[in-house]
């Protein structure tokens, strides 16, 4: 069955022997053994196919015949990336400044401030400074897909954020990936830990830059836990290069009366996955997922979402827009799952689409599996193109058609960040989807 | 000010418009009557440029312009305003925000600078307050959740802010009670002056009370029937279309 629906993954096997010694942690037996278990996991499963209905939309045939090795870690960062590793940061955010370039930690480009209660660190240091606390990290059990085990196996780096108890940091951590042109045919592959104490919040913005024309795979893993009464928010914008394949997999536990709320914009690459699987396992907890994509030219854009609601009185709402112009494709795939025992339990979900052209698609699957009786649940799917009375009114009171036009697409993606709470976020947000609009 | 001849309309193939001949010049108040379906809103979209409403025959001019060669846009640029019978709902745009884009569009188009955001400000407000709008719906999305009264203000506000030299009020009074009518009533004659025209479209007489037009025409199958002054609106208020042989539950 596994050969029917999978594209086979033993090559990758060859590829963990040849570069043992240049990924994370070659030195400590333990994680030596990880990454072999986590290779043999992959390998007997392979690369999702389209045949499986979670990767319908997004085909990884072209894959097939490519192998995307790690890259050694690069000592010298030329000036064209530090001013793009520049133009992504929010300069007026204090706070520190965690950047990555090709997959490896850069300290050199990173601002790494000390706060009482706050650890963090690069993985590859962590995994050293902190043996046994890192040793428990990798050691939770997890429903892991084969992609998950694949990252595991391959990590060159990552981050590890530690919030203690109670602790809410002061300012917002920026997180900067960006792919060099030195990524041609490689992978860059992190994994990331993120810890919210209780009662502690804090909030992270990550940032996915690259260039263009460069066939390359970004593949990240990050798992989260938000503890009792704890509060993270994450901002991420993905603005890969035309050629990239950008997999972003996100796994968090929610507490009782913990609050979790994650934004996306997805504007780069030819492929981008994004995957978000909150789990809220405490009464009371809050999971907010919010987003947009925009695509043309080639781009197609993937949102994953698999909400589970496992105890009662939780909340969760997610809302999801998408743009596509000529050549742009995208599908919404939003799983909510009411376990049994979880009464009460109120979960939104919305996902519009608008079609600037008739060479553009969208898919929207929403899939609800409720199996409690006492629940809120709502769901709403549309795929539209711009409302023609509302242009005529926009016309007939001077705007021209393209003014009219950005004035409609954007108020449709601001809908979706109108709570983001820091504003110079907020800002970068819509001028984003601004610069798209053009 | 503005010439319309000889104008036929057609609407998804089907002929609206048969022939209307109408000149407005500056400084006057015409009044369009007509029963329903006569083609009084096809008539304002037709002037103002709305899409799928195709000029078979005729002309329109405009300050000696051919307005037919003209966008909606660069029509409202040229000075002309339509205020809407169904004002749209635009969400996530504010009231402020697309007054401003509206009125800059209007400058860049004459070739002049931006209007300084404070100026724009106070421009906004005083209009505003002289039509007596709430300043917190300014910050509004345009006509989201506005009652159909406070949408017809809205549409009185921004004509206000866009100062337009010829304005076509298509059914402005329609569900209005008797305050949202004075405010709208109010609002068109501001708007009054020797250098400006208006065209009100209505199906009732009462908002002729209070915007008392120079000229009265009835509009029936699509062509103008019957001219006069504002006597002929008091003459079918009271005796209806029926008398003009317009059988009034034909369209």
């Amino acid at each position: 069955m596994t050969r029917k629906n999978h594209f086979d993954g033993s090559r990758y096997a060859k590829i963990l022997y040849e570069n043992n010694q240049v990924l994370l942690g070659a030195d400590i037996d333990w994680l030596k053994e990880l990454r072999q278990k986590a290779m043999d996991t992959f390998v007997e499963v392979g690369l999702p196919g389209p045949r499986l209905e979670e990767w319908k939309y997004t085909n990884l045939s072209s894959m097939n015949s490519k192998t995307y090795s790690p890259l050694n870690i690069s000592d010298k960062v030329d000036t064209a990336v530090q001013s793009k590793i520049a133009n992504a940061c929010i300069n007026n955010i204090d706070g520190s400044k965690v950047v990555f370039v090709d997959g490896y930690f850069q300290s050199d480009l990173s601002v790494m401030k000390e706060e009482e209660g706050l650890i963090l660190s690069p993985l590859s240091t962590y995994i050293k400074s902190h043996g046994d606390d890192a040793k428990a990290l990798f050691n939770v059990t997890r429903e892991e897909t084969s992609l998950a085990n694949l990252n595991s196996a391959l990590m060159t780096d990552g981050y590890v954020i530690h919030v203690k108890q109670g602790v809410k940091l002061s300012h917002p951590i920026q997180i900067i990936h960006v792919a060099s042109e030195k990524s041609s045919n490689k992978a860059l592959r992190n994994k990331n830990f993120i810890n919210i104490e209780a009662k502690a919040t804090a909030q992270i913005i990550e940032s996915f830059i690259g260039v263009d024309n460069v066939d390359n795979w970004q593949q990240d893993v990050t798992n989260i836990s938000v503890a009792k009464k704890a509060q993270l928010e994450i901002y991420q914008t993905q603005l890969q290069g035309n050629e990239t394949i950008h997999m972003d997999e996100t796994h968090v536990e929610v507490a009782q009366d913990a609050d979790f709320k994650h934004y996306s914009l997805n504007i780069g690459s030819k492929n981008s996955r994004t995957e978000i699987k909150p789990t809220l396992n405490g009464l009371h907890g809050n999971v907010d997922l919010c987003g947009a994509f925009l695509g043309r030219g080639g781009n197609n854009h993937d949102l994953f979402t698999h909400m589970k609601h496992l105890v009662p009185e939780c909340e969760s709402d997610q809302i999801y827009r998408g743009v596509l112009d000529k050549g742009g494709k995208s599908a919404f795939q939003g799983k909510v799952y009411v376990a049994r025992d979880a009464q009460l339990t109120n979960a939104t979900q919305s996902n519009k689409n608008l079609l600037l052209d008739r060479d553009a698609e969208a898919n929207s699957k929403p899939e609800l599996l409720i199996y409690a009786d006492d629940v809120k649940c709502a769901h709403g799917a549309t795929v539209g193109e711009l409302d023609a009375e509302a242009l005529f009114y926009l016309k007939s009171r001077g705007l021209d058609r393209a003014a009219a036009k950005s004035l409609l697409v954007e108020a449709f993606v601001a809908e979706v960040y109108t709570h983001v709470a820091i504003p110079a976020v907020k800002e970068k947000y819509l001028d984003l989807a601004r610069a798209w609009l053009g | 000010m503005l010439d319309i001849k000889n104008l036929h309309v057609e609407v998804a193939g089907q002929k609206i418009l048969k022939g209307l001949d109408l000149t407005i010049n500056a400084g006057e108040v015409h009044a369009i009557m007509g029963p329903n379906g006569s083609g009084k809103s096809t008539l304002a979209y037709a002037i103002c440029g709305k899409d799928g409403y195709e000029i078979t025959e005729g002309s329109i001019t405009y300050n000696g312009k051919d307005f037919l060669k003209l966008e909606a846009n660069e029509r409202a640029a040229e000075g002309a305003f339509l205020g809407f019978q169904y004002p749209v709902e635009i969400p996530g745009v504010s009231n402020m925000n697309f007054l401003k884009t509206a009125v800059n569009s209007i400058l860049k188009y004459k070739g002049e600078d931006e209007m300084a955001a404070v100026d724009f400000l106070k421009l906004v407000r005083a209009k505003a307050a002289e039509l007596e709008m709430d300043p917190e719906m300014l910050k509004r999305a345009v006509n989201v959740g506005f009652s159909g009264g406070e949408k017809k203000r809205n549409e009185m506000v921004q004509m206000a802010v866009l100062n337009p030299d010829f304005a076509v009020l298509d059914e402005t009074d329609s569900g209005l009670d008797i305050d949202a009518l004075r405010i709208v009533s109010k609002g068109i004659n501001r708007l009054r002056s020797p250098e400006k025209s208006i065209l009100v479209i209505t199906h009732y007489q009462r908002l002729l009370d209070y915007v008392v037009p120079d000229f009265v025409h009835v509009l029936a199958d699509g062509k103008i029937i019957k001219s006069g002054n504002k006597s002929l609106a008091m003459e079918l208020e009271k005796q209806g279309y029926g008398h003009l042989g317009i059988d009034e539950n034909a369209a």
